[in-house]
Order: C-alpha cells, then sequence, then structure tokens
C-alpha cells in the first residue's frame, strides 16, 4: 500500500513540473514602489559617469569646436543636467566623422578588387557612430553598475520572501 | 478517510503545493479538512501574480546588460541612435519588440543587428558568424518585420534606429537565453575567467576582451593528427594557419579578420602560459577543423598604468604593445 501509494506520487510529481521562473515576488503595489527606487538610484549613479563622459568628450573635442555651448546653468535641476549632458555627449558623437581607420596586415593587402567594394558599400553600418573603446568602455561600465543594482534589488526581495 | 490515508494525502498536496510555490500559505501545524481544501481553492490570495519586469526608458545611445522593457519616446528628432545589448558568455540575446509606432515611408527605422558595430567594424567578423552579412539584419520597416522577436547568435547584438517625428518610439523587451556552446563572446569585465569548447564543429570562436590585460593560458586542449605520438614536423613556422589552433589577436578595433596575431600555438599544452596584450582589444581565437573537440580554458586581467607604460617604453612600432 505504502510503495503503491509512493509509485503514485513519484508519478503525479513527473507530471506537475515546476516552472522555473521565480515567483517569490512582493504584492504588486510594492513591487511599482520600490522598482522606482533601483532605477532611481541607478540614474544617480550614472549621472557622476556622464559628467565624467560629458568632461572627457568636450576635452578630445574642445578645439575643435569654435563655439562651445554653454555647459549647465548653475541651477538645473538633476534631470535637466543629466539630459543636457545626454543631448550634448549624442550630439558631438553625431558631429564627429566616421572613425573607420583600417590597418592592414601585411597578408591582407591584395583584397581591393571590386567584389571587396562593393562589399565595403553593406559592410557599412546603417548609422556612422563615432565611439571610441573609452566611450564604449563608459557605457558598458554604467550598463554593469545597473545590473548589480537590479542584482541586489531582486536578491533583497528574495531574502524578504525567504524571511516570513 | 481514515487517518494514516488523510495524512498521507495531506502530504502529497504538500508536496504538490511547495513545488508551485504556494507553501508559504500553511501556516497550521494541524491536519484538517479546512487545511486541505484551501490549497484547491481557486481564490487562494496570491501575493503576486504577474512577474516582475524591469522597465525604465531607453537612451539614443545606450547600453544594456540587464532584461527588461525599455521604452523609447522621441522628444524631438533622433537620427542617429543606437542601442548595444551584451549578455554574460554563456547567453543569447532575445529582444522582442512592440508598440512601434515610427514612420518608414518618412526614412524611421528601426533595425536589428546580430552582433556589434563600432568604429566601422563588426564583430563578430564576416568569417567567423554563421550567417552571411544581409541576414544579421532584421529591418522593422521590410515588409513590417514578419519576426517581432530576434534571437542572436552570441552574447551580443544591437539595435539601430531613426525617428524623424517627435512622439515617435517604440518599446523593446530583452531577455536572456542559455547558450550551451558559446562561440564569438565579448566579455562584460575586465578580468574573469573562460573555457571555450568547439566540440567537432568546422567553426571559429573568439573572445574578445576590450581592455588592455594579461591573458593566462591554464590549459589547451587541440586534437590533432598524431598528437598520441611525437609532434608533427612542421615545414613551415608557427601554426602555418591550417589545422586546429588558438591564435591570440590584438588590435584597436573589434573586427578579429584586421586584428594582428600576436601569437599562436599549435600544440596542447598544461600549465600557464602569460601573454601582456597592450591593445585596446585582445581576442582569443580558436580555429577548428571539426575532427576534434578543442578546448583552452584561460584566465584575464587588467593590465595596471605602470604596466601598460612600461609596454610603451619597450616598443618602438606604433603598434599596441605585446610582451
Amino acid at each position: 500500500m505504502k510503495l503503491a501509494f509512493l509509485v503514485f506520487t513519484v508519478v503525479l510529481l513527473v507530471a506537475v513540473l515546476p516552472r522555473y521562473e521565480s515567483r517569490a515576488i512582493e504584492n504588486p503595489g510594492a513591487v511599482q514602489s520600490a522598482s522606482s527606487d533601483p532605477q532611481s538610484d541607478l540614474q544617480k549613479l550614472s549621472l557622476p559617469i556622464l559628467l565624467r563622459l560629458g568632461e572627457e568628450y568636450f576635452l578630445r573635442l574642445g578645439s575643435a569646436n569654435q563655439n562651445p555651448q554653454v555647459f549647465m546653468p548653475p541651477d538645473a535641476s538633476s534631470t535637466t543636467v543629466k539630459r543636457a549632458l545626454q543631448l550634448q555627449l549624442t550630439q558631438r558623437l553625431l558631429q564627429g566623422k566616421v572613425a573607420n581607420i583600417r590597418r592592414f596586415a601585411s597578408s591582407n593587402s591584395d583584397q581591393l578588387d571590386d567584389s571587396m567594394e562593393r562589399g565595403k558599400r553593406t559592410d557599412d553600418p546603417p548609422i556612422s557612430l563615432d565611439l571610441t573603446f573609452h566611450l564604449l568602455r563608459e557605457v558598458l561600465e554604467m550598463a554593469r553598475a545597473e545590473q548589480l543594482a537590479q542584482q541586489a534589488h531582486s536578491n533583497r526581495k528574495m531574502m524578504d520572501i525567504f524571511g516570513k | 478517510m481514515s487517518v494514516n490515508f488523510r495524512v498521507q494525502l495531506y502530504c502529497l498536496l504538500l508536496m504538490l503545493s511547495a513545488l508551485k510555490g504556494e507553501g508559504r500559505y500553511l501556516q497550521e501545524n494541524e491536519v484538517t479538512a479546512e487545511g486541505l481544501f484551501s490549497l484547491l481553492n481557486s481564490e487562494v490570495k496570491r501575493e503576486s501574480s504577474t512577474d516582475f519586469i524591469y522597465r525604465r526608458p531607453l537612451r539614443c545611445l545606450d547600453m544594456l546588460s540587464v532584461e527588461g522593457q525599455f521604452i523609447f519616446s522621441a522628444d524631438r528628432p533622433q537620427l542617429n541612435c543606437a542601442a548595444y545589448f551584451i549578455a554574460e558568455p554563456g547567453e543569447v540575446i532575445s529582444v522582442e519588440f512592440s508598440a512601434v509606432d515610427i514612420d518608414c515611408r518618412r526614412g524611421d527605422f528601426l533595425k536589428v543587428f546580430d552582433g556589434w558595430f563600432l568604429k566601422g567594424e563588426k564583430f563578430p567578423s564576416n568569417e567567423d558568424h554563421p550567417l552571411p552579412l544581409p541576414e544579421r539584419y532584421v529591418d522593422y520597416c521590410d515588409t513590417g518585420m514578419p519576426r517581432r522577436v530576434v534571437r542572436s547568435s552570441q552574447n551580443v547584438a544591437m539595435i539601430f534606429f531613426r525617428v524623424h517625428s517627435p512622439e515617435s518610439g517604440f518599446t523593446i523587451t530583452v531577455r536572456k537565453l542559455i547558450n550551451p556552446f558559446p562561440c564569438n563572446i565579448i566579455s562584460q569585465t575586465r578580468e574573469g575567467s573562460f573555457t571555450m569548447v568547439i566540440p567537432h564543429q568546422r567553426t571559429n570562436c573568439s573572445f574578445s576582451i576590450i581592455y588592455p590585460v594579461e591573458i593566462q593560458i591554464e590549459e589547451l586542449s587541440l586534437g590533432r593528427l598524431g598528437s598520441n605520438d611525437a609532434p608533427v614536423k612542421r615545414s613551415v613556422p608557427g601554426c602555418g594557419g591550417t589545422g586546429d589552433f588558438v591564435e591570440l589577436l590584438g588590435g584597436n578595433g573589434v573586427d578579429t579578420a584586421k586584428m594582428f596575431p600576436v601569437a599562436d600555438i599549435c600544440y596542447s599544452l598544461k600549465g600557464p602560459a602569460q601573454l601582456k596584450v597592450g591593445c585596446d582589444n585582445a581576442v582569443m581565437r580558436l580555429v577548428s577543423s571539426g575532427k576534434f573537440i578543442n578546448r583552452v580554458t584561460f584566465q584575464y586581467r587588467p593590465l595596471d598604468h605602470h604596466e601598460l607604460q612600461k609596454l610603451k617604453g619597450n616598443d618602438v612600432e606604433d603598434f599596441c604593445f605585446i610582451e
């Protein structure tokens, strides 16, 4: 009888496999109010990095720009400042030329026939982005910070659930 | 029903509810009929019925490494925008479009690219990507984009978009999916370790680190004809670009086809082999013929300022600096 019950239980367990998504979450009200916290934290975190980004870019392009725009009014709100930095940074990126420096190794010097010319045209991206490695690393670190903050938030919620 | 049977049934329901995540509703220590049937009650209060989705606005130039929903809303014409996606090495990225409000006839576009474009170069290179270049683009404006969900072939992807009129916008949902055999990876971090495996596939896989690093190869296992006997004699120096080998590339772009070979290793080795690469990008590339299972395990750490200066001082050529 017990063996039959055990077999029945195993079959039922196999038939009702658990979903792999985590469902240990608080009520939606708390989620909505709490979800704004990591985002605002992240926005606060991203502001100094954007400031550094903006400064870096201004240093790079300052000599080429005859009429530098006013950086920011001293009494601007943080969101305005952040937005202004984003717009200015993007503007700088768009004004830059396409950096398409190709370093040819000696073995690649014989690839300039017509087919390669056609290939180069389709090889070009739809948008020219003058993004350097340095800027790419900066935005990557911002994304990593966002990911870690999100992970910490998720861990905190899990601990709250398990603590009950 | 007998007490014994009720206990067994209650145990069964307890296990089932634990599997479904509702065990936290069981607060009673006694086996009662009310306790039994409360689990079957569809009106059991759930603390959340919706999964938590991370949401934030998408910027014109953005980098995303988290899952979630990202909403782009233009308040002015945005003509040159791109968002980069990056996941863990063992994951691929899935991008789903919804609420797309752009005017394709006016020149707006929204394109997903399977890889990264940087300074006019693409990763993975044309030779290393499984798809031809035109198929790496998925354009929303092409016949309304039959595929609303696009999946990348590696851990990086990106979108290009352009909107002319304000109040245009779209929403993307980014998810990460497991990739059991990762090939062509960009590292999110400036230090770490990885094992790359190519199991009987005729393909070349690259692991790209966009920082100046010191790479230490812990173990390299290359299948090779005659490898169980004495090493095969070679008439050309190095690996000759044939067979199965590992090459370490350095350069200041992301296209592995345009990078300089720094070192190549044709034979299996155990024990650390170190190399400092002072380039903006260092790539560990495993070339595989498909006849064997090839595996390389390595770790990397960033070079500090002093080491970089020392490397620059030692090298007279205008090339990223190797030691």
